[in-house]
């Protein structure tokens, strides 16, 4: 799962990243964030306001989102 | 001169047609300050069908400007049933985020400016209506007399180089799926990651030494409804 790596989306990939599983790696300015397990972000955890929480996915390679509402954003294998 | 050189310089004027020339004239004249730059009275305009009209500008800053048309004696729309203004009506059951979808966004530099507009707005009788912190914008809404949806909005932060690489990417991602029967968002993501892959990191290192991922302070705020 690919978030652009702006100050807005930090929160995002940060809380992404505190799961073990998940590999946070870099593409040019993006922050790759990748693992074989779900990868789920809560969305409280990461303060994001509305706007910046549904707009955060830049892109998806291997997964799909499955659940990107409220409470949270979870990605799996696709 | 170089092909496809950019070479526009904004907006020369917006039009848009009115039925109520002195709540125009109130609501950008004598609430939000806009100067009247520019009009035109016109005896029709050739054909002999085509009404009188009083063409009139008003200065939204930058030298751009918003315009409107009078036409004396066309018949005004019936407001009174349905959505949207006195241009484009819709149906009851036309879901709000369609009708709002085309509006005018004024630039304003600061908070502090943006505050001096909502304080004008909701002294008058068009009071904002929504105050929202989109991504990386604030703006102020309200509707003028004649339905129009207005936003008036400031940067939060500069836009950051990375963010017209990602807009770039994502338009051409839009571009490539948009032929595809029932596309998703899913299908944007996707063909965005192969560009991703293609074109994030040549991009990255075509940048100047300047670190394009170095952080800036973000303002924190709370997020309107």
């Amino acid at each position: 799962m690919y978030v652009l790596d702006v100050p807005e989306n930090t929160g995002v990939a940060e809380v992404a990243a505190r799961d073990a599983t998940v590999k946070v790696l870099r593409r040019g300015p993006y922050v790759v964030l990748e693992s074989d397990d779900p990868i789920v972000v809560d969305r409280r955890a990461t303060g994001s306001r509305h706007a910046v929480w549904y707009s955060c996915v830049a892109a998806l390679e291997g997964c799909r989102i499955t659940q990107w509402d409220k409470d949270a954003l979870r990605a799996e294998a696709r | 001169m170089s092909e496809r050189e950019h070479l526009v310089r904004g907006v020369d004027h917006a039009a848009f047609p009115t039925f109520d020339p002195a709540g125009t004239v109130q609501f950008y004249r004598d609430v939000l300050g806009f100067p009247v730059v520019h009009s035109i009275c016109a005896a029709g305009w050739g054909p002999e069908d085509h009404p009188d009209f009083v063409h009139f500008f008003f200065d939204i800053g930058n030298d751009d400007r918003v315009a409107f048309f009078y036409y004396f004696g066309l018949p005004a729309p019936d407001v009174a049933v349905g959505k949207g203004d006195v241009y484009a009506r819709f149906s009851d059951d036309t879901p709000e985020y369609f009708v709002r979808s085309r509006h005018l966004a004024i630039h304003v530099d600061s908070e502090e400016h943006l505050l001096e507009y909502r304080r004008r707005l909701d002294a008058s009788a068009w009071p904002v209506r929504m105050q929202i912190r989109h991504e990386t914008i604030e703006s102020i809404y309200t509707h003028d007399p004649n339905g129009y949806l207005v936003e008036i909005t400031r940067a939060l932060r500069p836009v950051m180089p990375q963010e017209d690489l990602d807009a770039n990417l994502t338009v051409e991602a839009l571009v490539d799926i948009v032929g595809r029967p029932h596309h998703t968002l899913d299908d944007l993501l996707v063909r965005k990651a192969e560009l991703i892959v293609e074109r994030a990191e040549a991009w990255q290192d075509a940048q100047p030494a300047q670190d394009a991922r170095e952080p800036v302070n973000a303002p924190q705020g709370s997020e309107s409804p």
